[in-house]
């Protein structure tokens, strides 16, 4: 059974009858991060596609106001209009406003504009047990009560479902460009130390087995190639059977590739932030690719890939983890949503 | 005056084990000095504790647990909304002794540091590695870090380079049972919820935090300053608008209204017009070519709106003469009256002029002096009004106009608060602001972290507002094999 429901409150009365059935729910929305998580546990899916209205819209306050299923793109459509975009969300097609959010899944200008944490000013979150909670603020800047935004943000799906959002907005730059220059390994992590020192907040700095990638934006002077680099496309995105995210302190990133490089790995490193996406096939090469990573004081999470992939997708749990159970316990009392998102080892949770 | 009891002697014992005689104080005198901040309320100290080390204040807390105080974190007091200020005979566990800058790591872009230190410290220590500390709050030369993280503080400068949160990429906490945790660094997006975020703001009811990894950012190759003199607040607020529209977010924009420039002008002599109804001060930083452009439009919107002068910084001298006259405006203020109540919430910045003129009729309606600092960029105001805290009746007046400012705020769809927090001063106004159930889910985050309720009690959330028992109480959660959550 699928569930697609045309309002927030349709979601809530969903969730609360879900709770109520122990129906477990997994909340979709463009399904990109759908391949996620431990298999097997998937309940009812919860589309998001009935939540698509925009709610407000304020140029002049740099603020938009939309229901969670909004593709990405039409955000990107809408603000374009007035000259101005979210540039910290991660646009892939078909992804939603909700999506993306509820992943955590930044745009590779992360550098530049911060993770996507950071553009999220309001939520309304439907709870596992089908409460309407709103949290956060419609302005750009406020710091009234406790964080909801950022607790929901990259909580998958676990505590409820987003079902609307405040989102700040940015004047688009005046001009953006990407520049390639071939590499190998060694080289590209030379070249991008080069342009970090020398360039003032470029927007992207993207290492390949085979090259390195450099994303300007700003005033047109300060848009133009750096040494040794060609104006080019944005990157590819990385292909693979799977997909592993690892996170380490940006100056490991440079240790990390050379790794991976020498493990004839395909993958793309965002230089300055420490975020690097691996190619994976078969369940050795996440262990061998978490390995690298926690080596450097690290993580390393299967992002995408299929069942075989993702026995163990999330590593060792992180500290805290009895708070957050608490936090879990307190938005989906009855454990209905999306059980086995958050997946980690099964000694650690005997214990 | 608080009513502080001594201190039973026995109460103090525990925590001298752990501290030494000297860092545990409970005389009269220290309680009282503790049992405030820059609200105007009052609390209630049992005992000051000077702890030196995160295990000490783990001890600290094991010790308060035991004896089911309640414990109240505290920077350097500077907060307005009373977040420092223990009731009920707490103990105030003051972080002013962990000052410590750990070794700054330049190649992460960050550095780790104790909960005590000064935020100005931290861009000077870091200045000569062309980096600094982006966040700025006006009382920056004197607020803590740890005080910082907890009220998610803001500044001038937080307009395009974003607000204390976006600036702390980890921390150390001791929860209320004396359990240590490193949460976030510099390693991006960590697994599981992002609770590093939920400390930051959380007002010191989640736990104490003894150290903190911040980001700090490169110093911007170009900066130009520039001060903009208007005849009405409409112009003012029209250009602040229209260089935003024009897709500029400057470093930072301020705002002046005519009473706080005559203040701040008599106090530094900056050479402010005190004829202006209003100045804006705006600052924009970047590349050469990005500065030239970003001036540019500023000038364009200003002349478009009939600035009356355009005063551009000619050197860093000026630069900081200027800036010093917007951060020195409370203490120019105090020239005035003796006292003064900041107030602090945000509106859509298409609503700024409209809200200003009506916060002048609340002035006026309570026959006070209201006058205007204000972070013009992003819509967070600041009206301070000046009294005199002997006089009772203004003192009733000056509160009933706060009331009246919340109000107004709200009404445009503004929020509660930009950068000070809520603590004890709106407390209440939150009802205003979410509903029950929103209240009630803010409740559980607290209690994740401090199932007791013992850290920094009666801030933040309105009296009555629980975590549903239903939530708290219920059943195990189901984890299927292998899952976390
Ligand atoms: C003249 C003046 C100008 C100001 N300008 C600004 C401004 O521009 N922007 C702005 O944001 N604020 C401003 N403020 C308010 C104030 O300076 C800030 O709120 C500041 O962040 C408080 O820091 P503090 O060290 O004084 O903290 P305190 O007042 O001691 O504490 C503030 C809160 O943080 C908690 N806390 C403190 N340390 C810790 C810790 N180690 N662990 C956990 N919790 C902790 C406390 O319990 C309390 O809830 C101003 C204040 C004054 C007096």
């Amino acid at each position: 059974m699928d569930l697609t429901p045309r309002s927030p409150d349709a979601v809530a009365a969903a969730l609360a009858r879900a709770s109520r059935d122990g129906l477990t729910v997994d909340p979709r929305g463009g399904g990109t991060k759908s391949r996620r998580g431990l298999p097997g546990s998937a309940g009812t899916v919860l589309s998001t596609a009935g939540l698509t209205r925009v709610v407000d819209h304020a140029p002049g306050d740099m603020t938009l106001t939309v229901e969670a299923g909004l593709p990405v793109a039409e955000v990107a459509a809408l603000t374009a209009r007035d000259g101005q975009w979210w540039p910290q969300a991660e646009e892939r097609p078909g992804a939603t406003v909700g999506g993306v959010l509820a992943a955590a899944a930044s745009a590779r200008g992360r550098l530049r504009h911060g993770p996507v944490r950071d553009s999220l000013l309001e939520v309304v979150l439907a709870t596992g047990d089908g409460r309407l909670v709103k949290g956060g603020g419609r302005t750009v800047k406020g710091v009234a009560g406790y964080d909801l935004p950022r607790l929901v943000c990259g909580s998958l799906g676990t505590l409820g479902v987003i079902v609307q959002v405040t989102l700040k907005l940015w004047p688009r730059p005046a001009e953006s460009g990407w520049y390639c220059a071939e590499a190998t390994a060694a080289e590209a992590a030379a070249l991008a130390a080069r342009v970090m020192a020398e360039t003032y907040r470029p927007a992207s700095v993207v290492l390949t087995p085979q090259a390195l990638w450099v994303a300007l934006e700003g005033a047109a002077a300060d848009v133009a190639p750096p040494a040794g680099m060609a104006a080019s496309e944005a990157p590819p995105g990385l292909a693979g059977a799977g997909i592993v995210e690892c996170g380490v302190p940006p100056a490991r990133l440079a240790d990390l590739v050379a790794g991976l490089a020498a493990d004839g790995r395909d993958y793309e490193a965002w230089a300055g932030v420490g975020t690097c996406l691996v190619a994976v096939a078969t369940a050795g090469d996440v262990a061998a690719v978490r390995e690298r990573a926690l080596a450097l004081d690290g993580h390393a999470q299967v992002v995408d890939g299929p069942p075989g992939l993702r026995a163990d997708p999330f590593g060792p749990p992180p500290p805290g983890l009895a708070i957050m159970r608490r936090l879990k316990r307190a938005f989906d009392p009855a454990g209905v949503m999306s059980p086995g998102r958050f997946v980690g080892d099964v000694q650690e949770v005997a214990a | 005056m608080s009513t502080t009891l001594p201190a039973p002697a026995a109460l103090a014992a525990g925590f001298r084990a752990i501290l030494g005689p000297d860092r545990v104080l409970d005389g009269a005198v220290e309680r009282d000095l503790y049992s405030r901040d820059g609200l105007v309320t009052d609390g209630d100290c049992a005992l000051v504790l000077l702890p030196e080390t995160a295990a000490e204040v783990s001890g600290c807390l094991r010790e308060a647990a035991r004896l089911g105080l309640a414990v109240v974190p505290r920077g350097s007091g500077t907060g307005l909304t009373g977040a420092a200020v223990p009731l009920e005979g707490g103990v105030v566990v003051s972080l002013a002794r962990m000052r410590r800058i750990g070794e700054v790591d330049v190649a992460n872009g960050c550095v780790w540091v104790e909960p005590g230190v000064l935020n100005l410290d931290v861009s000077a220590a870091v200045a000569h590695l062309g980096l600094h500390y982006a966040p700025d709050p006006s009382s920056q030369a004197a607020c803590s870090i740890g005080g910082n993280v907890g009220t998610n503080a803001g500044g001038p400068h937080c307009l395009a380079a974003g607000v204390t949160v976006q600036h702390v990429l980890g921390m150390e906490i001791v929860l209320p049972d004396g359990e240590v945790l490193v949460l976030g660094g510099p390693a991006p997006d960590p697994p599981g919820y992002d609770l590093r975020g939920v400390v930051v703001g959380a007002e010191g009811t989640v736990g104490v935090v003894t150290r903190v990894c911040l980001r700090l950012s490169p110093l911007p190759p170009a900066v130009r300053t520039v001060l903009l003199d208007f005849a009405t607040t409409a112009e003012a607020g029209s250009t602040v608008g229209g260089i935003i529209a024009a897709g500029v977010v400057p470093a930072a924009i301020e705002m002046m209204d005519t009473g706080m420039i005559v203040a701040v002008e008599a106090f530094t002599h900056a050479g402010l017009p005190t004829d202006a109804a209003a100045v804006v001060l705006v600052e924009v930083d970047g590349s050469p070519a990005q500065v030239e452009a970003q001036m540019a439009v500023v000038e364009r919107v200003a002349r478009e709106q009939g600035v009356r002068q355009v005063r551009v910084a000619r050197d860093e001298a000026e630069r900081a003469l200027l800036w010093k006259a917007r951060k020195s405006a409370f203490g120019a203020v105090a020239r005035i009256r003796p006292n003064s109540y900041l107030h602090d919430c945000v509106v859509p910045r298409t609503r700024l002029v409209e809200v200003l003129h009506e916060i002048q009729r609340i002035g006026r309606e309570h026959d006070l002096l209201i006058v205007n600092v204000f972070h013009a960029g992003d819509g967070n105001l600041h009206p301070l009004i000046a009294y005199d805290r002997r006089d009772p009746e203004e003192v009733a007046r000056v509160l009933a106009a706060g009331d009246a400012i919340v109000e107004l705020c709200l009404s445009v769809g503004g929020v509660l608060s930009g950068e000070h927090g809520i603590g004890i001063e709106k407390r209440d106004a939150m009802a205003l602001a979410f509903s029950p159930t929103d209240l009630a889910a803010q409740a559980c985050v607290r209690a994740a972290f401090d199932p007791a309720g013992r850290m920094n009690p009666g801030k933040v959330l309105p009296a009555g507002s629980r975590c549903g028992e239903a939530a708290l109480a219920g059943r195990e959660v189901h984890v299927p094999d292998g899952a976390w959550i």
